[in-house]
């Protein structure tokens, strides 16, 4: 460990996708139906009422559904400093935009509506991000497409194939870390040739071309095959059928968690509407 | 390539390819929207799109991008779904437009449509969301006019401030003819780049081979696969010159466990498709009543590829997989028969080799099949695996009352069972030797004397993934050793013991997270490309179309350069008449020549081979290996093989080092079994 502190440099927190944090609480424990519910539910609600009473609200639950799943803060990736120094750039230029309200500090005039706008827009992206991530961090992969398929199933009346979707929707995420293995290898082959920067902007420009090219015909082939592996499989099971050992449904405590979000909701939404909005 | 007159639900083959290209598309769009800067590459998520609406009907594209933008919203949000939303709207438009074999024209003439469709749906649902809309276009003002403020206090500049506000202000009050202009000339422009690039991939892609071989047999009546009776049955593939198979007489009694061993190119396959149902182009294949495959009581089939056979991502779910509804097998006892017990709750993401191939004979166990055929399902497994997995099939007549079909070119796995059938193609069989498995060598300890210099150095080298975050996961610890100019070494470890990333670090692609790896003395990172590196998957190494190109491209020379193309193929005993092949014409074993080809031009250091022989059969690796050898000796090339194989290695690699669970073990390795 000694040897870390000499040679390492201080490593970036990577983005990590689709893996749920290790545990089980009452959060990790939620049918993923109710999770994709809640977070649709809320994302319509904010762009609906982008005010600071919803956000708050929604940030409220965020954060208490992160500290029910202990997410520790490593969960979270390293923010690159270009992130930081856009965030100061905006701040910086909406202050000095200035507008109402209005304060007088003695003689100066100072006016915050500006910064008020851009950190209120700022804190919905953050709240926003923060809900898709509860999600990601809480819902193991494999109970995603079981619970499309139940949430849908009302959509089976009018003749649309949410199973087709749903096993779609599974298949889909089991191919997803092999494709991006590859996706690794394939950039990895391109790290190790030998740059070739051509002469003249036009022969750059096709150069870039043509790379792009290979290296898109080179991915889906590579598609292509996994497509036709995939479907051989699928031959061999007799076709499809289930997709899951358990069933996928919605327990007391899924309906507890919907009662209190849409609790929630409609105080935020009763005081945007009724209240009137937030300062403007 | 299928057409677009089936209807109902979709077809295994349109559903593999829906999902993964799904997954491909959800990736471009993840990667746009979370990596900076790379907002372009979702310019390219609309080519699989493309390719979906241009092979398939408009029904599998629809299920590609819902199961592709929920991907999406679950990683990246809304603006995920937006994007792979827009990929399938762009991309099925120009797919469906080069179907109907229409050209640029059209393809203008329908983004001008779609492009005021998408416009007037932004300006609409804006104009619903006004809170938003207002908040938006708040904050932007509020920037602009800080901006202007700046530049009002520089001289000069005054007016410039007086324009940018108002052009501002003026833009924002004619918002709808804004946003809605430049919503056409947005798709417009993105439809014609994802018009250029499908074309000019599909015009690639003509000549990919269809790698797909079963096919749901028409079952009549009721399910009973045995007792089977062969009689003279051949079988030719639509383009093939002469017979894969046959003719070829055979009776298959129920509980029967029969080998069928053979070279590559014998019909061995060819066997299994048509005991999966397949009609022979000639002779009589008798059955009681339907094939029935993956169906209960029917035929079920496990295939070569481990982790493409396996379509759950939870062990149990696995099992359960394209079962009947109201169909619930004792997934525990079945797991437990596999040697997979307590394993239910697994991501199956995380299976070596061997214990995915397990999990498929628990899926095709849960089906109680009378008939199982396992199809080389040992080839691409570890030692240790391959053990197991025997073992298993070997014990699957105790408990089920089925017939075994082991089809293999391991002469020492037709060993356990009834009879034995050997195939001898019909003179398309590539060589008529079998592989024998080898037992480890001892691990031995660099010999000192005639050494050259140390080329690679590695120090206490250790690597964690997600180093600080809930998922850290340590791959290596402390791994010390050095590789000397001329010298052979042998990395071997079987699944997840951490070897990949140690070629990945000792050919400067990953910084290790402790200790160093250097390469003549200076960091392998900061000289990428000076060790060479040949991946498993030759294919994901082959960028360019064809083969002189792709020679040229890894070696940094111009491919108009025939002479020292030649000599590169030369060098990997390829002849110089392959340099205008295309690259998807090759087969396995040139595919790895032509990657070493390119490689071996640009004089590297050292190669490392990250399992070098997997997927060929056996005479292209002993010719493989022999040029390798060759090499060595001849030319001082310095060779890494990362391998969970030892088959035939000695030669090349005198010093062999073991890796398990990250760490180099002194230990010796008895044959069979390692821990």
């Amino acid at each position: 460990m000694t040897a870390a502190a000499q040679t390492a440099p201080r490593q970036r927190r990577p983005v990590v996708l689709l893996r749920p944090v290790p545990g089980r609480t009452p959060i990790h424990d939620l049918w993923a139906g109710t999770k994709l519910l809640v977070v649709f539910g809320i994302s319509v609600l904010l762009t609906f009422y982008p005010g600071w009473v919803p956000i708050g609200a929604v940030g409220a639950l965020v954060l208490t559904a992160a500290w029910m799943a202990h997410i520790p803060r490593g969960a979270l990736p390293s923010i690159p400093r270009w992130l930081w120094i856009l965030l100061a750039f905006g701040g910086l230029t909406a202050a000095l935009g200035g507008g109402s309200p209005v304060v007088h500090l003695g003689s100066v005039v100072v006016g915050f509506g500006g910064l008020l706008n851009f950190l209120r827009i700022t804190a919905l992206s953050v709240v926003l991000l923060g809900l898709g991530g509860m999600v990601s961090w809480t819902t193991n992969v494999a109970e995603i497409a079981p619970a499309v398929a139940t949430l849908g199933r009302p959509l089976r009346l009018v003749r649309i194939p949410v199973d087709e979707w749903a096993v779609a929707l599974a298949l889909a995420l089991r191919a997803f870390p092999m494709l991006i293995d590859e996706f690794r290898v394939l950039y990895a082959t391109r790290r190790l040739r030998p740059r070739q920067v051509p002469r003249g902007r036009r022969a750059r420009r096709r150069r870039w071309a043509a790379e792009v090219i290979d290296t898109l015909t080179a991915a889906i082939t590579v598609a292509l095959r996994r497509a036709d592996e995939m479907g051989d499989a699928i031959t061999a099971r007799g076709g499809t059928g289930q997709i899951s050992a358990v069933p996928s449904r919605p327990k007391w405590a899924d309906w507890v968690t919907l009662a209190i979000v849409i609790a929630v909701c409609a105080a935020a939404v009763a005081n945007e509407v009724l209240v009137g909005p937030t300062i403007h | 390539m299928t057409g677009g007159a089936t209807r109902g639900s979709l077809r295994p083959s349109e559903l593999a390819q829906a999902s993964v290209m799904a997954a491909l598309s959800a990736a471009t769009a993840i990667i746009a929207v979370v990596v900076p800067f790379a907002a372009g590459l979702s310019l390219l998520g609309t080519v699989p799109m493309g390719m979906l609406a241009y092979r398939y009907r408009i029904r599998v594209l629809i299920a590609a991008t819902v199961a592709g933008g929920l991907i999406a919203f679950l990683v990246a949000g809304m603006g995920g779904l937006m994007t792979v939303v827009h990929c399938a709207y762009i991309g099925g438009l120009t797919g469906i437009v080069k179907r109907r074999g229409r050209g640029t024209l059209t393809v203008i003439i329908a983004a001008l449509c779609a492009g005021v469709a998408v416009g007037a749906l932004s300006v609409a649902s804006l104009a619903v969301l006004s809170r938003l809309r207002n908040l938006i276009f708040d904050s932007l003002t509020a920037n602009v006019d800080g901006i202007a403020a700046v530049l009002a206090r520089i001289p000069h500049l005054q007016i410039a401030a007086d324009r940018l506000k108002h052009i501002f202000a003026d833009a924002l009050h004619y918002w709808p003819l804004v946003i809605g202009g430049s919503s056409v000339l947005s798709v417009v422009v993105i439809t014609l780049i994802g018009w250029w690039a499908l074309s000019r991939v599909l015009r690639r892609l003509f000549v990919i081979p269809d790698v797909h071989q079963l096919e749901t047999p028409v079952d009549v009546g009721s399910v009973a696969p045995v007792p089977v009776r062969l009689r003279d049955v051949r079988f030719r593939y639509p383009t093939a010159h002469h017979d894969a198979l046959g003719p070829l007489t055979l009776t298959l009694q129920p509980g029967e466990h029969l080998a069928v061993t053979g070279a590559n190119g014998s019909g061995k396959t060819t066997l299994m498709l048509i005991l999966a149902g397949r009609e022979p182009t000639a002779g009589v294949v008798d059955r009681p009543g339907a094939v029935g495959l993956g169906k209960i009581g029917g035929t079920a089939v496990i295939m070569q590829h481990p982790e493409s056979q396996v379509l759950g991502t939870r062990v149990a779910d696995d099992v359960v997989w394209g079962l009947p509804p109201g169909e619930h097998p004792d997934v525990g006892r079945l797991l437990e028969e596999v040697g997979l017990d307590g394993l239910a709750e697994r991501e199956t993401g995380g299976l070596s080799g061997g214990e995915l191939q397990r999990l498929a004979v628990a899926a095709a166990l849960a089906r109680e099949p009378s008939l199982l055929v396992a199809d080389e399902v040992t080839s691409m497994v570890d030692q240790q695996g391959r053990d197991a997995l025997l073992g298993v099939l070997s014990r699957l007549r105790e408990r089920h009352r089925m017939a075994l079909v082991h089809i293999t070119h391991y002469n020492n796995e037709a060993d356990s069972a009834d009879r034995t059938i050997n195939l001898t193609g019909n003179g398309s069989a590539d060589n008529t030797d079998m592989v024998d498995i080898v037992a480890p060598p001892r691990p031995s300890v660099a010999c000192g004397g005639a050494m050259g210099r140390p080329v690679l150095q590695l120090k206490g080298v250790g690597h964690e993934y997600a180093s600080g975050t809930p998922w850290a996961a340590t791959a290596l610890r402390d791994i010390s050793f050095t590789v000397h100019e001329g010298d052979g070494v042998l990395i071997h470890g079987g699944n997840g013991s951490g070897k990949s990333t140690l070629a990945w670090i000792m050919a400067g692609l990953t910084v290790p997270t402790t200790g160093t790896c250097l390469l003549d003395g200076r960091p392998a990172a900061e000289q990428v490309g000076a060790v060479a590196i040949s991946f498993q998957a030759s294919r994901l190494q082959l960028m360019r179309n064809r083969v002189d190109r792709e020679v040229a491209s890894a070696a940094g020379f111009s491919p108009h350069d025939r002479p020292r193309v030649a000599a590169a193929l030369a060098r990997v005993g390829l002849e110089s008449a392959l340099a205008g092949r295309r690259i998807d014409q090759l087969s396995g074993g040139q595919m790895r020549r032509v990657v070493l080809a390119g490689l071996l031009a640009r004089a590297p250091r050292a190669l490392i081979l990250d399992e070098p022989l997997a997927g060929l059969d056996a005479a292209s690796q002993r010719g493989l290996l022999r040029l390798l050898e060759d090499l060595r000796r001849r030319a001082g090339l310095t060779v890494v093989v990362i391998s969970h194989d030892f088959a035939g290695l000695e030669e090349l690699c005198p010093r062999t080092l073991h890796l398990s669970g990250g760490v180099l073990r002194p230990a010796v390795a008895t044959a069979g079994g390692m821990t």
